[in-house]
């Protein structure tokens, strides 16, 4: 299969994710989203490293998923932290900092 | 299943060369583990004077591999003098970081074990960001440097404005680790290659300096570490987190963070990405005009210290760019010298911050009033820091800023220097409001300043010295009385940066 | 004692005084704090004559002496030390500035002693005399950029000395920012030759300017220029001195000291200092004499119509010190040095004089209040006279000697050089209206009430302190501006001070006369400038009509200056009935007063008061300052808009900054 396919689903897996950030007001979601846009990442290494056939993209990949996995941790951790303080779970109410 | 094992050979470690790594993942195990003790008293201070120990011991460490060159791990990380000059700086703002959290409420409220082991982590992080010679390893050390301050920002739980920071930190900065990652990954497209020289090569190999995927990747690596440095205008977080997080924290951000990240953009653009050095400068040189002014400009007319200090931290990390941008061994020399003395300034502002929020309950510019009159260490350090950051002759920071703008002019680029002079001029405008905020006395006794109420009468200033403590006025005078011998003296500070490239590049 | 031992103990001595007092600040008594400042910079001054006599025990050729404490910084492969450079120039200053600050500092114990901040302005005062005397001794660019920035934020520590006024804290600030503009280009235009050179020390920089540079080379044009640019903020010139006027918010010894005496001299000092290199760029020293030229001009049309006591004198001093850059980038040294010299005196003296009717005045600094003072303080009016004789270069004076060799220099290079010569003279015409105009307004006449009540024997004070320059009423409890007011008449230590620099001011004169009677000066500075380029052939006729024109122009216009200002239409009217017979003369002078207003005045007038509306207004305030200040507010809102706090905003923007540096690379790729 042309490498181009990859780079193409994972250029609109990166857009996507990306849009999903900018609209989406649920903190949940947009950390999907943020999932999202790492996961574009690891497809186009893998296409590369299929491309170039060695196993140095293959490794990266399972890295970033190892790191993707920790932030969702971090980010999962937050958001209850604010559930329980009985804070919106709206990124769109988080404005206390500004100006 | 054991021929397997046998077959792969575990690559060669140079375990000297590696133990300031072991330093301080090994004192962040040993502090989580101490954390879990039941006295209270081994949890509150027992926890971290062993961080200090352990980042004291990462300096012994440093000192005995001061003259070494070695590539670790099969060229994945590289222990140079530019990796022992950030690593340097990372553990002095630890220790400092760890003086000014000694009696944080944040600290208290997510268990010391967790909170100190995790800024321990974050300077491992640090320094294999600074030190890595590899895609992957370059990852690893943003998300490993990243994690623990997304979680260390909102670790004051009971604080809305905390979790705010932590959370908004934790998005925005990883849309900046997915674009980075994305340009990683065409960057290993483009060459095939994850190491940095194996890249170099490779580029220069085939030629690959107009390639449009090359070009493309560079471009994203750029916005992904302009995020870390928090440069404009990938910068909008920064004022946000640093206002939000607890102060120590933001201490350490402020100064470790802009030192692991301006490192690796030295590492990585003067050796892979040289080649494309023609395409990559002027996105830079927009890059840190933008930041200069948007900082400086951004910072006038703040109320919140805090927020004040990231704005110039903007500005301060655009000044810093002008020494990548020029690409020559003084631009290298000029950053690291620059992020010594910027270190100092920012740690003694910190510093004097952490006190007045804890005796006044504010980091208001207006609660500095009268601090002069009661603490003229604290107001003293503050006012040199103040100064240096605007770069006033006899300050450290004039002996930095002078070397950057020499270091632009010998590049060709004086026209940068003049840039930096004119964000100069306008940081006066916010830097010596707080000056004069200190050494005004107070409007009415008995009246806070910072909120203008009465405040309970009797036994109250006894309370606030307490609270204040000794060790962050420490951390002031010390990191202030660097300030003002380095400015008068500052021929140390130039032998310690001086060959900042050697053995950049070897093994 | 060597000479560079008491050149160092000469620096040494304001920096022990600025720590005592500054450390000692609590135990102290204000009282102690003043004696401590001012025997401090006595004690300078001592060392300072013990500089000038072991120097000049040396030969001629080797009286410039190089001393240095440590390096401060070696790198690059440019040596920077901790060094001091004595030769005849730099004594000169230490000793115009040591002892013209030993009599302001004794002056300010008398002056200042019913102010609270008492302690705290002699450190100031003591500071900023170190920071001077750095600028001054200084053996290096380097050096001498760090005294250069502390004399800055002396100055501005001063002028702002009474907080709490909105006006003085204004003030102050914009002092700073013009001087910083100054000191950004010092250190740019000091880049440009070091970066040549490859030296900071100024005997390697004399040396071997003229190998590494060609005649006029453009990058040390464009050096000097932006040296000047340094000298001009330091020195309140056009377009950079509109700090100056405003200034005069601080208390009067400071505008006596700093704005008179000592820093505002500093960019004359800078171009004599580094005058083998100005004249390697004739350019550049073309430059500073037409700056220097101009504000000579329009400071001194300002100057007569300005009714601000204080800024009278102000202007009066800018038009001055555009007299000596025009005549040291001339290459007049001898004669600027020497106008440098004895305009500190009378100018300082006639700021302490105008500080004491000032308080007679009860804070009063307009001169349409102001009538008549002459009978209430008799000691006063003494030392205002002597002061605006000098300044005005009456014969005899010590301002007259020095003015006329200044200008005499000037005209002896000849060439195009006249048309300097000339405009010296339109400026000292205009120097002699505006001093006899204030001293007429404020000393002749009936006397105004506050004059009446000190004749009476009761020094006046206002019921309500109000700020000069708004009318703002003002908080004396705190204790600055003090509510007591001292004059001369009755405060010893002013008294002494006075004195001294009165008979300076009609003395100085001698050690150089004109037509070679004396040259003492000319003698003791010869080493500094014996490798100047430039000759100045003997033209006795020039110095004879020089030394006329002087005297006729002096005289002729304190009459000129009496008929218009002392003798007004109400002292006309009153002389009209008493003297019947002189009517038709009054009525005469009327017209000819009229006409002298018509023809010579109101022209004067009206380009003065064009200069300070539109020029200062618009052009400077409003284009160059409140321009700069408007677009940084501007910016300022608009980074603080976009911070909204809103995190969906901020990824856009992001995505933004993304898609615009991912557009710039793929049309580097294409």
């Amino acid at each position: 299969m042309n490498i181009n396919w990859f780079l193409i689903v994972s250029a609109l897996m990166f857009a996507l994710g990306a849009i999903g950030v900018l609209v989406r007001r649920n903190p949940l979601v947009v950390l999907l989203c943020l999932e999202l846009m790492l996961n574009a990442g690891n497809l186009a290494l893998l296409g590369f490293s299929r491309m170039w056939g060695d196993g140095d993209g293959q490794i990266f990949a399972i890295v970033v998923m190892v790191v993707a996995a920790c932030e969702v941790a971090i980010g999962l951790g937050i958001v209850v932290a604010l559930y329980r303080r009985r804070l919106p779970i709206d990124v769109d109410e988080l404005r206390e900092l500004a100006g | 299943m054991t021929s397997v094992l046998a077959s792969v050979k575990g690559p060669e470690i140079d375990w000297a060369a590696f133990s300031p790594l072991l330093g301080l993942f090994g004192g962040a195990l040993i502090v989580l583990m101490v954390g879990l003790s039941s006295p209270r008293v081994i949890r509150a201070h027992g926890v971290p004077a062993l961080t200090i120990a352990a980042f004291g011991a990462t300096i012994g460490l440093l000192i005995w591999e001061w003259n070494e060159q070695v590539s670790l791990i099969q060229d994945a990380l590289i222990l140079d003098r530019l990796t022992i000059l950030i690593t340097l700086l990372v553990c002095v703002a630890g220790i400092a970081s760890t003086l000014l959290a000694w009696r944080e409420q944040a600290a208290r409220e997510i268990a010391h074990g967790e909170f100190f082991s995790l800024l321990l982590i974050a300077a491992g992080g640090m320094v294999v960001l600074a030190a890595s010679r590899n895609l992957v390893t370059t990852f690893v050390g943003l998300e490993l440097l990243s994690l623990p301050l997304y979680i260390l920002c909102a670790s004051r739980l009971r604080s809305e404005r905390s979790l705010e920071s932590g959370l908004k930190y934790l998005i925005v900065g990883s849309v900046g680790s997915a674009t980075l990652l994305y340009g990683f990954a065409m960057l290993y497209g483009a060459t095939g290659e994850t190491d940095y020289a194996g890249i170099l090569t490779q580029v220069v190999k085939e030629g690959l300096m107009g390639d449009a995927l090359f070009l493309a990747a560079i471009g994203m690596t750029i916005v992904g570490l302009a995020f870390k440095a928090s440069l404009a205008p990938f910068h909008q977080w920064t004022p946000d987190v640093y206002e939000g997080a607890p102060t120590p924290v933001t201490a350490f951000m402020s100064v470790a963070t802009k030192a692991a990240a301006l490192g690796v953009i030295v590492r990585l653009f003067f050796t892979a990405l040289l080649p494309g050095v023609d395409d990559w400068r002027p996105a830079w040189i927009a890059i840190a005009v933008i930041s200069i002014l948007v900082g400086n400009v951004g910072a006038l007319g703040q109320r919140s210290l805090k927020r004040m200090l990231a704005f110039s931290s903007i500005a301060q990390a655009g000044y810093l760019l002008v020494g990548v941008v020029v690409v020559t061994e003084l631009g290298a020399e000029a950053v690291v010298l620059y992020l010594v003395v910027y270190l100092l300034a920012n740690l003694a502002a910190f510093a004097v911050i952490t006190v007045r929020e804890r005796e006044t309950g504010s980091d208001a510019i207006g609660s500095l009033r009268g601090l002069g009159a009661r603490s003229p260490i604290l107001a003293g350090a503050m006012t040199l820091a103040m100064l240096s950051l605007a770069g006033i002759p006899a300050t450290a920071g004039f002996i930095g800023k002078f070397r950057l703008i020499e270091a632009a002019a010998d590049g060709g680029y004086t026209w940068l220097g003049i840039v930096i002079v004119v964000g100069s001029m306008i940081s006066l405008a916010y830097y010596l409001p707080v000056v004069a905020a200190m050494w005004r006395p107070d409007t009415e006794p008995g009246v806070d300043p910072a909120t203008g109420r009465a405040v309970l009468a009797g036994g109250a200033q006894e309370a606030e010295a307490e609270r204040g403590g000794w060790e962050a006025t420490l951390v002031a005078a010390v990191m202030g009385a660097a300030i003002l011998v380095f400015g008068i003296v500052p021929q140390p500070l130039f032998e310690l940066v001086g060959d900042v490239l050697k053995g950049f590049g070897t093994g | 004692m060597s000479t560079q031992t008491a050149a160092w103990l000469v620096l040494a001595m304001p920096l022990a005084g600025t720590l005592i007092i500054a450390l000692g600040g609590r135990i102290l008594t204000p009282r102690m704090a003043g004696w401590i400042g001012t025997s401090a910079i006595a004690a300078a001054f001592a060392f300072a004559v013990v500089t000038l006599v072991k120097l000049q025990g040396l030969g001629e050729e080797e009286r410039h002496v190089a001393s240095s404490l440590w390096d401060l910084a070696n790198a690059g492969g440019l040596r920077v030390s901790l060094g001091i450079y004595v030769d005849p120039l730099s004594v000169l200053m230490i000793l115009v500035v040591t002892g013209v600050s030993a009599l302001i500092h004794l002056y300010s114990v008398g002056y200042m002693s019913s102010d609270e901040g008492y302690t705290r302005f002699f450190a100031y005062l003591n500071f900023f005399v170190f920071s001077m005397l750095l600028l001054v001794l200084a053996g290096n660019l380097i050096l001498l950029i760090v005294g250069w920035a502390f004399v800055g934020a002396a100055s501005y520590m001063l002028i702002s000395y009474w907080y709490r006024r909105t006006t003085a804290t204004a003030a102050g600030i914009k002092a700073f920012v013009i001087n910083v503009i100054g000191d950004i280009g010092l250190v740019l235009g000091t880049f440009f030759i070091v970066r040549q050179m490859g030296v900071v020390d100024f005997g390697p920089l004399f040396e071997g300017a003229h190998s590494e540079f060609a005649k006029n080379d453009p990058s040390l044009v464009a050096g000097m220029i932006l040296i000047l640019v340094g000298a001009f903020a330091k020195s309140a010139q056009v377009p950079l001195h509109t700090w100056l006027p405003d200034a005069m918010e601080g208390p009067t010894p400071v505008s006596s000291l700093i704005h008179a005496a000592t820093m505002v001299t500093a960019g004359v000092y800078l171009i004599a200092r580094l005058h083998p290199l100005f004249e390697w760029a004739p350019t550049a020293a073309t430059v500073g004499a037409i700056v220097g030229a101009l504000t000579l001009l329009i400071a001194g049309t300002i100057g007569l119509t300005v009714t601000d006591l204080k800024r009278v004198i102000a202007y009066s001093t800018m038009s001055q010190i555009g007299l000596m850059i025009m005549g040291v980038c001339a290459a007049a040294y001898v004669g600027g040095l020497f106008h440098l010299m004895t305009h500190a005196f009378f100018k300082a003296l006639l700021f302490m004089a105008a500080g004491s009717v000032i308080s007679a005045m009860a804070g009063q600094q307009s001169l349409d209040r102001m009538r008549g003072l002459r009978k209430a303080m008799p000691f006063t009016f003494g030392c205002f006279i002597a002061g605006g004789l000098a300044l005005s270069a009456f014969p005899l004076m010590s301002g007259f000697f020095s003015k006329d060799a200044l200008l005499f220099e000037v005209g002896q290079r000849g060439g195009g050089w006249i048309v300097f010569y000339v405009i010296g003279y339109i400026g000292s015409v205009m120097t002699v209206l505006y001093t006899w105009r204030m001293l007429y307004r404020a000393f002749w006449g009936d006397p105004c009430p506050e004059a009446v009540e000190l004749e009476g024997g009761h020094l006046h004070h206002a019921h309500e302190h109000t700020n000069p320059a708004n009318g703002e009423v003002e908080d004396t409890e705190v204790g600055f501006p003090g509510a007591e007011h001292h004059i001369a008449e009755r405060t010893w230590q002013m008294k002494v001070a006075m004195s001294a620099l009165a008979v300076l001011s009609v003395l100085a004169g001698l050690i150089y006369l004109p037509f070679g009677i004396t040259d003492t000066f000319e003698k003791f500075l010869e080493p500094t400038f014996a490798d100047s380029i430039v000759t100045h052939p003997a033209n006795d006729g020039l110095e004879v009509f020089g030394v006329i024109l002087t005297s006729v122009l002096a005289i002729g216009l304190i009459a000129v200056a009496y008929r218009i200002w002392a003798v007004g239409e109400g002292r006309a009217t009153a002389w009209q009935q008493r003297l019947p017979l002189l009517h038709r003369l009054f009525v005469n002078k009327w017209y000819f007063d009229e006409l002298l207003d018509l023809l010579f005045v109101r022209p004067i007038a009206w380009f003065g008061r064009f200069s300070r509306d539109s020029f200062e207004r618009v052009v400077i305030d409003g284009a160059l300052v409140g321009g700069t200040s408007g677009i940084v507010r501007a910016g300022s809102s608009a980074v603080r808009a976009l911070q909204t706090g809103l995190l969906r905003g901020y990824a856009g923007l992001v995505m933004v900054g993304l898609a615009a540096v991912l557009l710039y690379f793929l049309i580097r790729a294409a």
